[in-house]
């Protein structure tokens, strides 16, 4: 009867058990409650992980797991006034190390932060690095964000949640037109090189999507904000569908098509020649013209014929220029 | 007592047993002793002989506790080299703690807590929110300031997650690889070395265990699965991230285009912007770039928004794939 592999919530587990052992003997007596609070986990599980804590320990000279070679827990308390005491300790002291993987990933998250105006104090950002590296149990792995531009939006966008008012700023919208929004800034997110702002947009009454290249003229307001992070649920995706979009299909080398990854592809079906075809939505033809022009692959509009014209267009436009 | 207790006994506990086991023994424990005593284990262990499950359920327990860190250690009995029953098994309390003068302000813990937030998506997400339990349980009840807007990035690069195993383990890899310019994908096998970030792209620095060369691949050209071989190899002292960074930079800084951009479009809102953009001559830009054929591409897709100045081979590159698009859009679709 081979095991399973454990779930990596059993790995997450035992992380979480090293950790709160040596935070309990710390704290001497301290409430379910304000342990709970502390690690931010429901109180059942601090509850659940207490009494796993209390009945294990090491097998011990008889190695039958006798009494003394068990954790112990004042019981009472516990299972009268909801508070921790461990009375008998057993192996462990001390935290755990960080692993090489944890500290990498702290690491690398410093220095992407470092590059922002209100986190580039490197000195603080150097000091942290160097301890984060002592206390993993191995070299952290190599993994690092380079600098990158600061960026004048990024800095007010800043200083707008720092004082909780709106942000306005003219954007150039989907259409070409410019527009004066004011938004409550909610959250700064990049993917690969493209920065964007997303927040509550007072012009449309809804979570709006800004790329931070296209903003210009940003200032404070006195405005303070309606809406923070704490009570706006951000979907995962940065764009919504909407009913105007496009269905678009195109074919390429199959070898290129992961590169369409990020435009949601559906049902890619192989064609002769090691090509795929898929269906990409997109809100306006314009956006796939700049896509295909600058796709590897060979890449073809096949469906609609307005999409296809669209992209000539654009290519022979580009062709006149040069 | 509890040989009655069945039925199994839950992952965290074995796992969590066997750690206090091998923490609390000077000389290590062998794989028998484990096994017929430690909880999880011995309610399933038979005197009779035949472990081999249990043996092998033992062998992913090490691996996933050694991922969390913790340095589990395998001492060899020199009276008894080769014999893999004499092995006896241990954690250094040493090794294992957290050494007593590192500890967090809680403006460093608060900047961690930013750092670790970064991560949205992959498993660098998982590993940053455990490293952040370990950060709390280092610090007191005291509260770690409220965060009111947090900067994430995503790693999506399917490529992303194998180079990074394959970093840990320091193994070679191989994998297809569609070198910007080309037409077609070619196999690579390398050594990675580091996983950098550069303008926005995911690049993995690498040395052709051939040629010893040292190069960068660019995650979104890798098109097909990454194969991690059971070849190993060290990393040379003198390359790692910061190099590779500092070697891209060098590039970036060196290599320059002349473009002209429509006023008011969005390719002068983006490359104007660039790093390191300036104006040029004759109400040009002058860009910068690493590679020129992805700045073809770049460039190209800006239709009739970018006119190249210089060199005269981006001109070329980008006229010929436009000619192209054109072409394969002619009248009705060739499939």
């Amino acid at each position: 009867m081979a095991d399973r592999r454990p779930a990596a919530q059993a790995t997450d587990r035992l992380a979480f058990l090293l950790t709160l052992v040596p935070w309990l003997i710390d704290q001497g007596r301290v409430s379910v409650a304000a342990t709970a609070a502390h690690f931010g986990v429901p109180v059942d599980e601090i509850r659940r992980a207490v009494q796993l804590i209390a009945v294990s320990g090491v097998p011990g000279e008889t190695r039958q797991y006798q009494h003394g070679d068990l954790f112990d827990i004042a019981w009472d308390d516990f299972e009268q006034h909801d508070v921790v005491q461990l009375t008998n300790l057993v192996a462990i002291d001390d935290a755990p190390r960080f692993s090489a993987r944890e500290a990498a990933a702290l690491i690398a998250g410093l220095q992407y932060l470092s590059a922002l105006p209100e986190h580039a104090d490197r000195a603080a950002v150097a000091t942290l690095m160097g301890k984060l590296s002592r206390g993993a149990s191995a070299a952290p792995s190599q993994v690092a964000i380079g600098a990158g531009e600061q960026d004048e939006v990024l800095d007010l966008v800043h200083r707008a949640v720092e004082g909780g008012v709106q942000l306005e700023f003219d954007y150039s919208g989907l259409r070409g037109q410019v527009e004066r929004r004011r938004v409550d800034p909610l959250r700064v997110e990049s993917v690969d090189a493209d920065w964007y702002l997303r927040g509550w947009d007072h012009l449309r009454e809804a979570v709006r999507t800004f790329r931070l290249d296209r903003i210009a003229r940003p200032a404070l307001t006195d405005a303070p904000v309606d809406h923070r992070t704490s009570d706006v649920a951000l979907p995962d995706e940065l764009f919504q569908g909407t009913p105007d979009d496009v269905l678009v299909t195109v074919e390429l080398d199959a070898a290129a098509a992961p590169l369409l990854a990020d435009y949601e592809p559906t049902d890619a079906e192989p064609v002769p020649g090691d090509r795929v075809r898929l269906r990409l939505r997109v809100t306006r033809l314009g956006t796939v013209a700049r896509l295909v022009a600058g796709l590897p692959g060979d890449p073809e509009v096949v469906a609609p014929a307005a999409a296809r014209a669209a992209v000539r267009d654009w290519a022979l436009g580009g062709l006149q220029g040069a | 007592m509890p040989a009655a207790r069945t039925p199994r006994v839950p992952v965290e506990e074995r796992l969590f047993s066997l750690v206090l086991a091998l923490l609390a023994t000077d000389h290590g424990l062998t794989k028998g002793e484990i096994l017929s005593t430690v909880q999880g284990y011995r309610q399933r262990w038979s005197s009779a002989g035949d472990n081999v499950a249990l043996e092998r359920q033992f062998e992913r327990d090490k691996d996933d506790i050694r991922e969390l860190g913790v340095p589990l250690e395998t001492i060899d009995d020199p009276a008894a080299a080769g014999n893999n029953q004499a092995l006896r098994y241990r954690i250094p309390r040493g090794a294992y703690e957290l050494p007593d003068d590192i500890s967090f302000s809680s403006e460093e813990t608060a900047l961690l807590t930013l750092a670790a937030m970064v991560w949205r998506e992959g498993t660098l997400s998982g590993e940053s929110r455990r490293a952040l339990v370990k950060l709390r349980g280092l610090g007191g009840t005291d509260s770690v300031p409220e965060l009111a807007y947090a900067p994430r990035v995503r790693s999506r690069d399917a490529a992303f997650e194998p180079l990074r195993t394959a970093l840990d383990r320091g193994v070679v890899v191989e994998f297809d690889y569609l070198k910007p310019g080309d037409d077609s994908p070619r196999r690579r096998v390398v050594a990675p070395y580091a996983l950098v970030q550069h303008q926005g792209r995911w690049m993995v620095a690498a040395v052709e265990p051939d040629t010893g060369r040292s190069k960068t691949f660019l995650l979104s050209r890798v098109t097909g699965p990454v194969r991690l071989t059971a070849r190993t190899a060290e990393r040379p002292d003198d390359l790692t991230a910061s190099s590779a960074l500092a070697e891209l930079d060098r590039l970036w800084a060196e290599r320059r285009a002349v473009v002209r951009v429509a006023p008011g479009s969005d390719a002068e809102t983006r490359l104007t912007k660039r790093r390191g953009s300036v104006p040029a001559d004759d109400a040009g830009l002058e860009v910068h770039y690493v590679d020129l054929h992805v700045l073809a591409e770049e460039l190209a897709s800006f239709g009739p928004e970018v006119a190249v100045r210089r060199p005269d081979e981006l001109r070329e590159l980008v006229a010929r794939r436009l000619r192209r698009v054109a072409t394969a859009h002619e009248g009705s679709p060739r499939g």
